[in-house]
């Protein structure tokens, strides 16, 4: 049989029983909407995690976070016990240190100017955050170290805090209130949206690290620091370094939990690593289990088919067909069924992710290796589900199967 | 063109003796002949005509087609003798219910080699004279329209013969008339057809009559004068007199 005619006819087979056609389709469309929305969304994620990651973790930086907890779950601050000192004594005790920076901050803060209110995420920090966050201000200026070293009450505003509190009206210059006290706004930060852990960055108001401390929360403790090295190869030594003078200041003894975490961009490293095999393995592997399932399905429904259709096989077998042209029609129309179903799931699962990523405001992205797979399943599926019954099919001798 | 000689078809349940269908039949047709194959419910005409159309083997026994021995062949080959040399009509019709008249006639042209189909299954259904009626599905004719695109389907690849087993036995008596002219009119054009039926009357229409019982041919005679199923429809006015002509 010409193949022209044989798709045709398959094509036309599908048509006829749209009911059975339909539920064949169902897995290989919800096993491909999976796979591609999952993979695309996925892929989403591991783009803004990685331009993040490359924000704050350049290869030359080490991290010191207060609190034992994991990093992944974000510092709590519970019972952290770090201070400026800590810092102050590793960077002067390690060579190699270009600059660094701590960290506090308050999630939640009230901001007001008038009668207008935001909730910020208020954050201090030094006059050197600059350089070390790779984080610029776009009008105004960054505030300098004798605003640090005096508490200043000056602060930067994030665009999206700037747009709340000031509408219209220029924020450069104007005046805000933190926990009742007047601070001046000498800085617009650049905007930078949200980040790979939710926290829109937008919506932050910076402060110099000292005036957070004893002005806003009145704690000698920071939450975290960002150390750069001149040479990135001298990283796994002031983490060691960092963690040996650490546990000699808190008095930790060998064995003991820290109360503080090291991180270097290998452990982050490490920690993408990880959440990509959870995404780029585990969640596909649910989508070929629901391929897997929807291949069950397609196969009884085309046994069935078989038997409902033996008149068929039967007059098929007398005006001309060979068992193998019946046994190819209907591998085919199983296997045209699933690529149908498939291209339907392509077709959800983009819409899907392209959803998903707008809301979690990710970049839209469509993954066409996971497309191609998600295809190559369906095949696979319908290939899988259609040998059987185009065996049985094939194996009909006409007389009987006209009976 | 078509030689039985002795042939037997055996059956053996998975329980019970070994039932003989066909025992030492040998049948001759000419090519342009009208031949009935008339018999009873179980006398082996359904196997006979299975043997005949290659859909079914002879246990024992030769088959020639024009001279070449064709139970023999392979079922592949086999197939393509059914699709180029056979056009068969069935009681049940055997159309596919969810397609169209014109999809249904085409079936047999999936499985040709032939370059041009183009144009041929329009062509069959006017013969029928149901072109028309071309989109219609199996479900929105008659048991007559039916039958009628059953023989469109089977004269669709031109086949040498065509084998038609009990096709006016769904029908009612004007249908199984108009089915029955349809056929002689094909024969007058020179196609060779074989009808099997347990209906005496409709195989009165036949130039030869091969009567089969208990799987063996009993009687074989030529109808000096076949009755004209146009003529008995065109002079039948009432159901009373259709029922005495058929």
């Amino acid at each position: 049989m010409r193949t022209s005619r044989f798709i045709g006819q398959s094509l036309r087979a599908m048509a006829r029983y749209k009911m059975r056609s339909g539920f064949m389709m169902l897995g290989s469309f919800v096993g491909v909407a999976a796979l591609v929305a999952v993979v695309s969304v996925g892929k989403g994620v591991e783009r803004k995690v990685l331009k993040t990651v490359d924000q704050l973790f350049s290869a030359s930086s080490v991290f010191v976070v207060s609190g034992g907890n994991m990093f992944a779950s974000g510092s709590r601050g519970d019972g952290g016990r770090l201070t400026l000192d800590d810092i102050e004594a590793i960077t002067a005790e390690v060579p190699g240190v270009e600059v660094w920076d701590p960290m506090q901050f308050q999630n939640d803060a009230q901001v007001h100017r008038g009668d207008a209110n935001a909730t910020v995420r208020l954050v201090g920090q030094s006059e050197r955050a600059e350089r070390v966050w790779v984080r610029q201000v776009v009008r105004g200026e960054f505030f300098d170290a004798s605003e640090v070293a005096h508490s200043g009450r000056v602060a930067l505003v994030g665009p999206a805090a700037a747009r709340t509190l000031f509408g219209d009206d220029d924020p450069l210059g104007g005046e805000i209130s933190i926990g009742g006290s007047p601070f001046r706004v000498v800085g617009i930060l650049e905007a930078m949206g949200t980040d790979a852990h939710g926290i829109d960055r937008d919506n932050e108001v910076v402060v110099p690290i000292s005036t957070m401390m004893r002005r806003v929360l009145n704690v000698d403790t920071i939450r975290a620091a960002k150390i750069l090295v001149r040479d990135p190869s001298q990283v796994p030594v002031l983490a060691r370094e960092a963690t040996r003078i650490l546990q000699e200041r808190h008095a930790i003894a060998a064995g003991q939990p820290a109360d503080f975490n090291i991180i270097t961009p290998l452990d982050v490293q490490r920690l993408v690593a990880k959440s990509q095999r959870i995404i780029f393995v585990f969640l596909p592997l649910v989508a070929a289990v629901a391929m897997l399932a929807g291949a069950v399905v397609a196969a009884s429904l085309m046994l069935l088919s078989v038997s409902e259709r033996t008149a068929e096989i039967g007059l098929r077998r007398a005006v001309g067909a060979r068992p193998r042209d019946i046994s190819l029609q209907f591998l085919a129309e199983a296997t045209l069924t699933t690529l149908c179903g498939g291209t339907a799931g392509i077709l959800l699962g983009g819409m899907a992710a392209w959803v998903l990523g707008h809301r979690i405001g990710l970049e839209s992205f469509f993954s066409w290796r996971a497309a191609l797979l998600g295809m190559a399943l369906a095949a696979l599926t319908g290939l899988l589900a259609g040998v059987l019954p185009a065996r049985r099919a094939a194996a009909l001798a006409p007389a009987e199967a006209l009976r | 063109m078509i030689e039985l000689q002795e042939i037997t078809r055996t059956y053996t349940p998975k329980d019970g003796p070994p039932v003989h269908a066909l025992s030492q039949v040998s049948l001759a047709i000419a090519r342009g002949e009208l031949v009935a194959i008339v018999g009873s419910s179980g006398s082996g005409k359904s196997t006979l005509m299975n043997v005949l159309g290659l859909l079914d083997r002879p246990s024992q026994g030769s088959y020639r087609f024009d001279g070449e021995d064709v139970a023999g062949l392979s079922a592949d080959q086999q197939a393509g003798w059914r699709n180029r040399r056979f056009g068969f009509v069935f009681q049940a019709f055997r159309l596919l219910p969810r397609a169209t008249a014109i999809e249904n006639v085409a079936l047999p042209l999936l499985y040709s080699d032939r370059e041009q189909i183009d144009g041929l299954a329009v062509a069959a259904l006017a013969s029928v004279g149901l072109e028309e009626r071309r989109n219609h599905r199996a479900t929105e004719m008659s048991g007559g329209q039916q039958q009628r695109v059953a023989i469109a389907r089977a004269l669709v690849t031109s086949p040498d013969v065509i084998l038609a087993d009990e096709p006016t036995g769904n029908l009612d008596a004007k249908s199984a008339l108009e089915i029955m002219a349809l056929l002689q009119r094909l024969h007058r054009t020179g196609r060779t057809i074989v009808i099997v039926t347990h209906d005496a009357a409709m195989a009165e229409h036949c130039q030869r009559v091969a009567r089969i019982e208990r799987g063996r041919i009993v009687a074989d005679e030529r109808i000096a004068k076949p009755r004209d199923a146009a003529l008995a429809l065109a002079s039948s006015s009432t159901p009373a007199a259709l029922e005495e002509t058929a």
